[in-house]
């Protein structure tokens, strides 16, 4: 009995055990605990081909597009003498740059911070993984070309924040160091300017295989961002008044060589806010959009700059007192939709951008295949113009650079001299920056000018309408957004955004 | 265990049938034929049933009637035996003539807890356990299995955070831990993995319990650290059985937001204009007619929602084969129009008991939801849809007189309409899921068993949308968006389970040891497309070629484990218990792959003690302490590397694209598991005979080295860490009691309460003192709604502090008017953000009672949380002056500031801020959650068991100070990615509210 109970529990066991084996192999196999690799979309980590930098590279510009699409890029200029917003609904952002009255929490200000960052650190990432490539059997210049890219668009995203805020955090890594403090603002120019003359050094004289408008960046973008540089340097805070006569240098350069880089002013004035000239000669770099795209249209323009009256958003309209000030004549009308009755507009009664709108039936909605224009070639002129008397050194093709502007500005050919409107004597740095204030109205960047010349107090308190009525009541109308805070220096730079402060708790050191 | 317990009784029998016998050993007793019939509760015969006279192997079988004759002397002792009711025993005496009734045996089940690879007498746990078992919800209407939880166990939180048919429902288990990764609680169900409890049809199961304490989780190891729900399912038993239930649902809205009625709104924008010196909006005619025929757009978007649920089930089984097959399906309307859901799904439960030492059982279940015009897929980037329709102007209808729908308005909310949106919307989900486990269990020798558990799961979701919300003759309002999806998911799970059990004398051991292994693969691909121009779904391949996007998706993971178990008690009061789990997984770099989980719990009961075993008071007395640590690996599958995006799109012409790539994602190769350490002390009481038991436990549990998922400051590209501390401590009570058990009347009550305090301890560096959350506002300004800071519990909302209004004699900083709202200021006079509120409740309770007199059974269950807020954005977006939100709504714009009267309310046109605590409102609230009245009218025709009818309500009474629908439903964030629900509860941006239900049904048992 008992040898029978021992012989089944043995042949229980044997059972078990085989069982238990089978088992165990099967689960073996199937208890894959290393992933596979090749499933993962892994980011190189240095670059194995030309395609890689490529793509790598055009993901720089799509930061930049994510940055542009909306005003978030254009918000600080809201606070020139040229710009104003809705008084009420969402646009307290804008109202706070319009007012002067700039809080960390404005959510624009932290959109533009990260965005610009963002582009600074796929730069970064660019640059250094195409360290790669130098030991490949690679064509070389294409490989330096997309470097220069890189640095030109790092150096265009730190000039950029540093329009705005002043001293910033300048990052050179890939890897985002957590304990980043504020660079001087002398370094922070220091360092645009080296990356700026690095991307001068590795860019071609054009672009290969791009349209007119710089949408890749050429050796006269990088000169030409250098002059707007050196005019910043020159003026409000460092007040490096050396820095005017390499503005000028700079400006010669690029418009002695304006043939190679393909800048031209167009000749219409009114032909660069249709959508059909997005890409033209004037552009001297230009942020691109596509509207028959997927996902890629600018909306900025259209009904942003409609009132309510016409289904519009209000989001960046005209002031009033400027728009009385500005020279009546065609350039007047290439600005404004002056055949708007903005004066019995209902709900805010104030002039609208036809650079904002583009001309009636150009845009139907926000949505617009229009392209931005970073800086146009009539900058360039203009700031010849200006540097050139700033720095004690100006000659014919001076006076030439800034009767260029005031001949189109007049509807007339902007090549052929003109004694009518042609300027030969007077201030020529003031005449240029009364051109500047007309020529740029409404391109977000008339707010950067006062800060450079230390003038915001003087244009902001000049902001009350003189003459514009209420047809219903015949009252003058007033600026809706007044100005709340102050129009010292000590109010020129935005605060660091909230989210800067709270990502990075040394910037506040 | 049940089997001992069982052969206790026939011992204890036995010697009161042995004492009979020496008493009246001296006496002789003449046989008899004893005739008689054995029946159930409802005094039907039950056919099979064995009739052996007691000590002997004499016996008989019950006719179909359950009728049996059996020759007995008046000394006998009849054991009137059947599977799945409680053995009798009557001492033949003179009688000649028996009826038995035999009780169903539930007693056993109700005793027996679930803990994880094998079960347990409550009486002898260790951890804390909370146990759900069907009486407690059968007598109510149940659709889905989360209801029957929801206020039922202590320490579990169940918030139904949206009204929507199908919609998902949050459950915690002892609080949140985690702060990116998932906090849902592991479904077990009959022992396989990630079940889905949506998908359960109520009526199959048997009992659900909640395991919350580590010592009990620890063997669920890196999976348990948000606690399990094991869910086990019916068996058969017993005589053959149907059950048949139908019961019809009629949902409407439960209660309305207050806003202004069409003819108001229009008085009040004419008043407003005349005071700005602009000429009136609406003529007097026109707000007459809007008083005559108003426009309420709550009226639009709710309707009354009317629903069916149908279910079947078969089942019994012998010693041999047990089975339980059951079929299930519900088809709901939502209380928003052109909403619905539906479910059938299917069971089959069996098992075979091979010889003495196998059984094999087999559990299939396969089901099929339908979801139609899902809320939350609309576009809510400027509130969600009941957001929408309430900030919709009120003075234009949905359609014109054309009956074309009027798309937009001057007035009001600056959005495309959202009832015409709904309206032209068909988005369709589809989710297939079948679920196979085999349970096999091979008794090697006595006490010592092999248990494989091996289970598939696999889930199929096709989703297919047209989705129009903007103006097709428009491109650029993106009009017509398209989307198919198609998700394919699949798991599976062996577990090789030895278990081995053995007494010496008062020591009893029980040795659990399993191998185990797991894994699962999703995938998902798809198109989307916009402005196609076709009339529906199947017009995709028609749009634009420009617009379509396709995208392919896929993830995988697998988890090995060993895991070892100890239970000794000694002498039925002394109850140890230890457990370690070993878990691989492929989520980690090779080196932090494998994980311990260790777990250690005492229970002493004073049961066997003098002052229980003979004292009045207590009838069950028992202490309780554990400690046990548990994982979790709810990170990406790819957080170990680094991750990039292709195809981003940009365009250098303005025509053509071109590819980028940039990086998403920094790889840490530093990855480990996120650990929860806790404590757990618990009493369990008896009184008056156990008719009354309290348990209580407290706990403490700390998370660590979480598994945070952040952006690296100044990047698009994100990083999983292991950073911070969370802990929670709270209590759980547990009372039930039978107050009232008399023959006809009965009255069972129920109440549990979870108090919790959640708190974070820290975050990624030192310094680091808040994250702001990535749940932005609708009102165009994308300020964070959410913040998680160190030291408050995990989710603040972020914003303003509101003090009211400015007056105009006060000292006004620039840029204010009076009558401008005022907001806490810093000493250098920057508005102060900050935390402001929390979502999640620290207390919540649930009270049940059920009554039973004669044929009569009444339930009610009341179920409440308190002490939390609601960030109620929807209130904020009434109030207009705001982003899209151009007029106040809200009835205070009668009561707004003006220099005459300066009110705390804001001046009409002055700017408003959504993110402020102006729009947080105390979220607390008690729900009569149920009433259900039902009759039992017996058997009332041959082979008719019983026939119940019943009426009830859900939600019909809520008691709360919180303005909008329903303080339980709050929105999903619009980017799940990187918050999980837990950091942004409590934020309104017009959920779908928490409809009322009436019920009328019917329950036939055969």
């Amino acid at each position: 009995m008992k040898m029978i109970q021992f012989k089944n529990k043995l042949k229980q066991l044997f059972t078990f055990v085989v069982s238990l084996m089978m088992f165990s192999t099967l689960l073996q196999s199937c208890a894959e605990l290393d992933p596979d690799l090749t499933e993962f979309n892994a980011p190189p980590g240095s670059y194995e081909s030309l395609a890689d930098q490529e793509e790598g590279i055009v993901g720089v510009y799509q930061g930049l597009f994510t940055a542009a699409r909306f005003n978030d890029i254009y918000a600080p200029a809201w606070g020139g003498d040229d710009m104003t917003t809705n008084f009420g609904a969402n646009k307290a952002d804008f109202r706070e740059f319009d007012q002067r009255n700039v809080t960390p929490g404005n959510a624009r200000l932290g959109n533009n911070w990260n965005n610009s960052l963002n582009i600074i650190n796929r730069a970064n990432t660019v640059i250094s993984r195409s360290q790669g490539l130098f030991q490949l059997d690679v064509d070389m210049e294409i490989v330096e070309l997309r470097i220069g890219e890189a640095f030109f668009l790092r150096g265009l995203m730190l000039q950029h924040l540093s329009r705005i805020h002043g001293r910033i955090p300048i990052l050179l890594d890939p890897v985002v160091d957590p304990d980043v403090t504020l660079s001087s603002q002398q370094e922070v120019f220091e360092q645009v300017e080296s990356d700026f003359l690095e991307a001068e050094r590795l860019l071609p004289d054009v672009y290969p295989g791009v349209n007119p408008g710089a949408p890749r960046p050429n050796k006269g973008t990088a000169r030409a961002l250098l002059a707007r540089l050196y005019m910043d340097w020159a003026g409000f805070p460092l007040n490096d008044m050396s820095k005017y006569a390499a503005a000028a240098q700079s400006a010669k350069q690029v418009i002695d060589n304006s043939g190679a880089h393909g800048f031209l002013l167009l000749s219409d004035l009114e032909d660069l806010w249709r959508q059909e000239n997005a890409s033209n000669t004037e552009g001297v770099f230009s942020i691109t959009f596509c509207s028959s795209c997927p996902n890629l249209d600018n909306r900025k323009y259209g009904i942003l700059g409609l009132p309510a009256d016409l289904l519009g958003w209000q989001e960046s309209l005209a002031e009033i007192k400027f728009f009385e000030d500005f020279p009546v004549g065609p350039r007047k009308e290439a600005t404004y939709r002056t055949e708007l009755q903005w004066e019995a507009f209902s709900d805010q009664k104030n002039p609208v951008f036809k650079k904002i709108t583009g001309p009636a039936g150009d845009i139907a909605q926000f949505s617009s295949s229009r392209f931005d224009f970073w800086m146009r070639y009539a900058e360039v002129l203009l700031i010849y113009a200006e540097a050139s008397g700033r720095s004690g050194n100006v000659t014919p093709q001076s006076w030439e650079a800034l009767n260029m502007i005031r001949r189109r500005a007049e509807g007339l050919p902007f090549a052929t001299p003109n004694p009518s409107v042609d300027l030969t004597s007077g201030d020529i740095a003031e005449l240029a920056v009364t051109e500047r204030k007309w020529e740029f109205a409404g391109e977000f960047s008339r707010w950067y000018d006062l800060v450079r010349l230390q003038r915001v107090e003087q244009a902001l308190s000049d902001r009350q309408p003189q003459v514009s009525t209420d047809p219903a009541t015949g009252a003058i109308i007033n600026e809706r957004n007044s100005i709340l805070g102050s129009l010292g220096t000590d109010n020129y730079y935005a605060p660091l955004p909230q989210i800067a402060l709270d990502e990075l708790p040394n910037l506040a050191n | 265990m049940r089997e001992k317990l069982l052969r206790g009784t026939i011992s204890k029998y036995f010697i009161k049938g042995l004492l009979i016998v020496l008493l009246f050993s001296g006496k002789l007793y003449a046989q008899q034929t004893v005739t008689g019939k054995v029946v159930d509760n409802n005094d039907i015969g039950i056919p099979g049933v064995n009739v052996t006279i007691q000590g002997t192997s004499i016996g008989e079988i019950t006719d179909f009637d359950g009728n049996f004759s059996i020759n007995a002397s008046s000394d006998n002792v009849l054991v009137i035996s059947y599977v799945g009711y409680t053995t009798e025993k009557i001492t033949v005496g003179n009688q000649t003539n028996i009826v038995v009734k035999l009780k169903e045996d539930v007693e056993s089940l109700d005793d027996v807890v679930v803990i994880g690879y094998g079960t347990r007498r409550k009486s002898d746990l260790t951890g804390a356990v909370s146990q759900v078992t069907t009486k407690s919800f059968e007598s109510q209407p149940v659709t889905r299995v989360e209801e029957a939880i929801q206020g039922r166990a202590a320490g579990v939180t169940v918030a139904r955070n949206n009204g929507a048919p199908g919609a998902g429902v949050k459950i915690r288990v002892r609080g949140a831990n985690s702060i990116t990764g998932n906090n849902s609680p592991l479904v077990v169900i009959d022992g396989i993995f990630g079940g889905d409890l949506r998908t359960i049809n109520p009526n199959d199961i048997a009992s659900i319990d909640v395991l919350k304490d580590a010592s009990a989780l620890a063997i669920y190891g890196s999976r348990g650290s948000n606690g399990v729900i094991i869910v086990t399912t019916k068996k058969g038993s017993g005589k053959t059985k149907v059950n048949i239930e139908h019961f019809t649902t009629i949902a409407e809205v439960s209660r309305r937001v207050d806003v202004l009625s069409s003819s108001e709104f229009a008085t009040l924008r004419n008043r407003n204009r005349i005071a700005a010196g602009a000429a009136p909006t609406f003529t007097d005619d026109e707000i007459a007619g809007l008083r005559e025929n108003p426009i309420d757009y709550q009226d639009e978007l709710f309707k009354t929602g009317v629903s069916s649920t149908t279910q079947a089930s078969i089942s019994g089984g012998d010693e041999k084969f047990k089975y339980f097959i059951s079929g299930n399906y519900v088809d709901q309307e939502g209380i928003v129009i052109t909403t619905g859901y539906e479910r059938s799904s299917l069971r089959s439960n069996l098992s075979a008991n091979v010889n003495d030492r196998l059984s094999v059982g087999l559990n299939m279940f396969a089901s099929r939801e339908f979801f139609a015009n899902n809320v939350d897929s609309f576009n809510r980037f400027k509130g969600g849809l009941v957001l929408r329709a309430l900030t919709w102007d009120p003075t234009s209808p949905v359609r014109d007189e054309n009956g074309d729908f009027i798309l937009r308005s001057n007035l009001a909310n600056n959005g495309f309409n959202p009832i015409a949106g709904i309206l032209r919307t068909t988005r369709e989900t589809v989710n297939d899921r079948f679920n196979a486990n085999i349970d096999i269990k091979y008794e090697l020798f006595d006490g010592f068993t092999y248990n494989l558990v091996a289970g598939i799961n696999t889930w199929n979701s096709v989703t297919q949308s047209f989705r129009v919300e903007g103006d097709t003759t428009d491109d650029a309002s993106t009009h017509t968006n398209l989307d198919f999806n198609n998700g394919k998911f699949s798991a599976f799970q062996i577990s090789n389970i030895l278990n081995w059990k053995k007494s010496f004398g008062n020591h009893n051991l029980d040795v659990t040891a399993v191998y185990e292994f797991q894994g699962n693969e999703g995938t998902s691909n798809g198109y989307s497309t916009f402005n196609v121009a076709g009339p529906g779904f199947f017009f995709g391949d028609v749009g634009d070629i420009a617009n379509e996007n396709f995208f392919n998706n896929g993830g995988k993971r697998t988890i090995q484990s060993y895991l070892g178990r100890v239970q000794y008690d000694f002498n039925n009061s002394l109850y140890l218990t230890g457990s370690l789990r070993v878990d691989q997984s492929s989520v980690f770099p090779q080196d932090n792959r494998t994980a311990y989980f260790p777990s250690a719990a005492i229970a002493y009961s004073f049961n066997n003690m003098d002052f229980i075993e003979n004292g009045n008071t207590f009838s069950n007395l028992k202490i309780r302490g554990g400690y046990g640590e548990v994982g979790n690996q709810n990170a990406r599958e790819d957080a170990q590397f680094g991750q990039s995006a292709r195809g981003l799109l940009f365009s250098f012409d303005g025509e053509t694209t071109v590819n980028g790539q940039a990086d998403t994602q920094l790889g840490n190769p530093n990855l480990k598991w996120e650990t929860t350490r806790q404590y757990n002390v618990g009493l369990d009481m008896g009184f008056v005979n156990n008719r009354i038991n309290l348990s209580v436990d407290y706990y403490q549990k700390n998370t660590v080295d979480l598994l945070l998922s952040r952006q690296i400051p100044t990047t698009t590209v994100s990083i999983t860490e292991n950073i911070g501390e969370v802990e929670n401590k709270g209590i759980d009570i547990s009372l039930s009691a039978d107050i009232v058990q008399t023959k006809n009347f009965n009255w069972n009550s129920n109440f549990v309460l979870s108090k919790i305090n959640n708190e974070v301890i820290s975050l990624t560096s030192p310094d680091q003192e808040r994250i702001i959350g990535n749940i932005l506002s609708i009102d165009g300004t994308t300020n964070a709604l959410n913040v998680i800071e160190v030291g408050s519990p995990l989710g603040e909302f972020y914003g303003l502090t509101y003090l009211g209004t400015w007056k105009s004699t006060d000292d006004l900083p620039t840029g204010i008017q009076p009558g401008d709202a005022r907001y806490l200021r810093d000493e250098d006079g920057e508005r102060v953000l900050g935390a402001i509120g929390n979502g999640t409740p620290t207390l919540t309770w649930g009270f049940n009672n059920t009554f039973d007199y004669k044929n009569w059974n009444l339930n009610i269950f009341v179920q409440a949380a308190h002490d939390f807020e609601v960030y109620n954005q929807v209130e904020g977006a009434l109030n207009g002056g705001s982003g899209d939100f151009r007029d106040n709504l809200s009835p205070n714009s009668f009561n707004v500031w003006t220099p005459e009267n300066e009110t705390e309310i804001p001046r009409a046109g002055a700017n408003n801020l959504l993110n402020s605590s102006r729009y947080v409102e105390d979220g607390s609230y008690i729900r009569l959650s149920n009433v259900t009245l039902g009759y039992n009218f017996g058997s009332f025709f041959k082979g008719l068991d019983s026939a119940q009818v019943y009426v009830s309500g859900q939600n019909l009474f809520l008691i709360t100070d919180y303005s909008g629908y329903d303080p339980e439903v709050t929105s999903n964030p619009l980017n799940p990615n990187q918050s999980n629900g837990d950091v942004g509860s409590g934020i309104n941006l017009g959920a779908f509210p928490n409809p009322r239900t009436y019920n009328l049904g019917v329950k036939l048992g055969f």
